[in-house]
């Protein structure tokens, strides 16, 4: 192994799971302290600690190029991991890592710069023979190439960003009329976004199932794919609930998509791990989205039918080393699921609820499987995403999982934060989730309530509201509740202590 | 609040949908279902905080803020929010009700807190339920914010590339 020592260029979960290989590997780590969470849990999972915490600016130090580069430099890493988001799917990031002679643990950044313009990826996949969603051959300039563009498709159509990706930038457009707005809301979206106000149009394909799948590739040019995940829970595009393999496919359209995947990655000599997304109908066509060239948020799903580390592989291509595994070697056991467990408020449509965990306590169980960044005491901070763990459970087939999850997810509890575990309990218990009978549009169609609460909650709580009345107005002296274990504490005294809070 | 603390006898917890659950005063710790009593218990710990234990069965319990006589409640990772009534109180409260009149000006507010991306509407500007009034930037999701009711936009607090805190007024519409 040459690579020594590598630059965590993230932070959170991912930081943390990347370390946990490295460790395995005896590989040494450099994790960056930022002033945003100087005390957040990665650090605790790194060889060495670069302080950053001077470093005052806007931009956050994992998007920052200049600066990740002169740290790898300073520390003496050999290697940089982006993990995902912030510079992961940035080329010129992966290209600058190589021009200092540091090995950059991802693809080329040709591959990353043809696959992250969707463009570019269209005309790819267009000269493959690649089936796509019907669209816009380049970039759209104006609202009126837009409106003509869309009537030769046909409505609804999704303007979609060149540069996008996590379903920022993008639009579904239903009329004519809603064009023009769209349109410029969209190339706002855009520009804010990825500096590149760029948009184009695509026949919007209505509700389809999300169908990715794995892929990994090495330096000398053997590429497979490890299977696929179903990431049709989700909202707003962005995903909530992941699950592999999916329900929606048997063995013969699993090796079909899983050829036009790797064909994909062939087509910009893919290495390292990646990810080729479709969208599948109700007929069981596909149509080719767009490759994610970095990890996934849920990549712990295909790790557990696989059993394989994925980033160990991605660390073991980057040195060079040719892929153990021919596609006949890969086999999918079991099922697993995964939630993500984000600080978010379920009745208040999502909204992020940013704050500091109070406790945190996760089952330990040999079917449960939890990545987290986050621990009793650290703050999920409104200025990156809202992710405190990933619950991934696993089970022989996609039954057991489910019952699987749906235990794990009582057991799971934190306080401080409103959280997304609400939503995932009434969801395992919702029968067209049950029976695998949902797509894309689940969340917004098929959905009455975001959240389960199971019988007599609400009237306890009621009981607890009265009894707080009842310690504020009708009693001359807060009396202590009959406590038998723990700490003495009256709800009147948690009253104040909150409001402190 | 009575100036005879003795003589409630009942208390009634109203949830925000109208719900009425009543308590016999003083508050016992059981509630009765069907023809069983079963305990609760308030406790709290270091490693779980508070919580209570019901039927073997630990819940998180959080009280998110109260003033006067209103609780919001956290329980098991889901919001209520009660009012509780005296059975004087209560009447008084139906007696008011009664004489309300409509509401005639809706405030728009901030969500979540984030960064005003874009305000799409002007003052004296006529908007129709679920047009986008606002669009909010919030841990790197782009979010609109909705018209809740059409109406005619009296005062447009937002300002693009401001930041705002949760419950900030954005929008004032006038129905």
């Amino acid at each position: 192994m040459n690579i020594k020592r590598i630059l965590i260029a993230n932070r959170g979960e991912i930081a943390v799971r990347i370390m946990r290989t490295a460790r395995l590997m005896n590989i040494e780590t450099v994790a960056v302290r930022t002033a945003v969470e100087p005390n957040a849990m990665y650090l605790a999972s790194a060889d060495i600690i670069f302080d950053n915490t001077e470093d005052v600016s806007e931009i956050p130090v994992f998007l920052d190029i200049e600066k990740l580069i002169a740290i790898a430099l300073k520390t003496k890493a050999d290697a940089v991991h982006p993990g995902y988001g912030f510079l992961a799917e940035n080329a010129y990031f992966a290209q600058k890592c190589l021009d200092n002679k540091i090995n950059f643990i991802g693809p080329a950044p040709d591959a990353i710069y043809k696959m992250g313009n969707k463009t570019i990826a269209r005309k790819i996949a267009l000269s493959g023979g690649i089936p796509m969603a019907m669209g816009s051959e380049g970039n759209i300039s104006d609202e009126e190439e837009a409106v003509k563009v869309a009537e030769k498709i046909g409505y609804p159509v999704i303007i979609k960003a060149a540069s996008g990706g996590g379903g920022r930038g993008m639009r579904i457009v239903r009329k004519s009329e809603e064009m023009e707005k769209m349109f410029i809301i969209a190339s706002k979206e855009a520009e804010k976004a990825f500096n590149d106000a760029s948009v184009f149009i695509e026949k919007y394909i209505e509700n389809p199932k999300h169908i990715e799948f794995q892929i990994l590739g090495d330096k000398h040019g053997n590429v497979i794919h490890l299977g696929e995940r179903e990431c049709s829970i989700q909202r707003k595009h962005q995903k909530l609930l992941e699950e592999a393999p999916s329900s929606a496919l048997d063995d013969k359209l699993r090796k079909k998509m899983g050829a036009v995947a790797v064909q994909i990655a062939r087509a910009v000599s893919y290495h390292s791990a990646g990810t080729v997304e479709f969208l599948l109908d109700s007929e069981k066509n596909f149509y080719f989205m767009e490759m994610n060239t970095r990890i996934q948020v849920e990549h712990p799903v295909t790790e557990i039918i696989t059993g394989i580390d994925l980033i160990e592989q991605q660390i073991r291509i980057a040195n060079g080393e040719k892929l153990k595994y021919s596609q006949e070697d890969i086999k999918l056991r079991g099922w697993a699921i995964e939630c993500r467990i984000n600080a978010e408020d379920v009745q208040a449509g999502f909204a992020p609820d940013p704050g500091k965990i109070e406790s945190l306590n996760m089952p330990a169980d040999p079917c449960v499987r939890v990545d987290t960044g986050v621990q009793a005491g650290s703050s999920i901070v409104a200025s990156y995403d809202s992710m405190i763990a990933k619950l991934i459970v696993r089970g022989k087939d996609r039954k057991e999982a489910l019952k699987h999850t749906k235990m794990a997810l009582d057991k799971v509890w934190i306080k401080g934060t409103k959280t997304t575990l609400p939503f995932f309990r009434m969801l395992v218990r919702h029968q067209k989730f049950q029976d695998g009978n949902f797509t894309t549009a689940f969340i917004e169609k098929d959905l009455e309530k975001y959240y389960f609460n199971s019988e007599y909650e609400e009237m306890l709580a009621a009981w607890l509201a009265t009894k707080l009345f009842v310690e504020e107005n009708l009693s001359d002296n807060s009396k202590n509740i009959d406590f038998e274990h723990g700490k003495e504490m009256s709800p009147w005294l948690l009253n104040k202590r909150i409001n402190q809070f | 609040m009575t100036n005879d603390k003795t003589q409630i006898k009942k208390l009634y917890a109203l949830s925000s949908e109208n719900k009425k659950f009543s308590f016999t005063i003083p508050l016992k710790n059981t509630i009765r279902i069907g023809k069983r009593n079963y305990e609760v218990k308030l406790k709290s710990d270091e490693k779980y905080g508070t919580y209570i234990l019901w039927k073997n069965r630990k819940f998180p319990v959080e009280i998110v803020r109260s003033r006067q006589n209103k609780y919001e409640i956290l329980f098991n990772d889901i919001s209520y929010t009660f009012t509780v009534e005296t059975p004087f109180s209560l009447q008084r409260m139906k007696v008011l009700n009664s004489k309300k009149g409509k509401v005639e000006q809706e405030f728009v507010r901030a969500p979540m807190p984030g960064k005003i991306i874009d305000v799409l509407v002007r003052e004296g500007a006529t908007v129709t339920r679920g047009e986008p009034l606002v669009i909010l930037e919030a841990m790197k999701m782009q979010n609109e914010i909705l018209s809740p009711v059409s109406g005619v936009v009296t005062k447009v607090a937002a300002r693009a590339n401001t930041n705002v805190m949760k419950d900030d007024l954005l929008v004032e519409i006038k129905l």
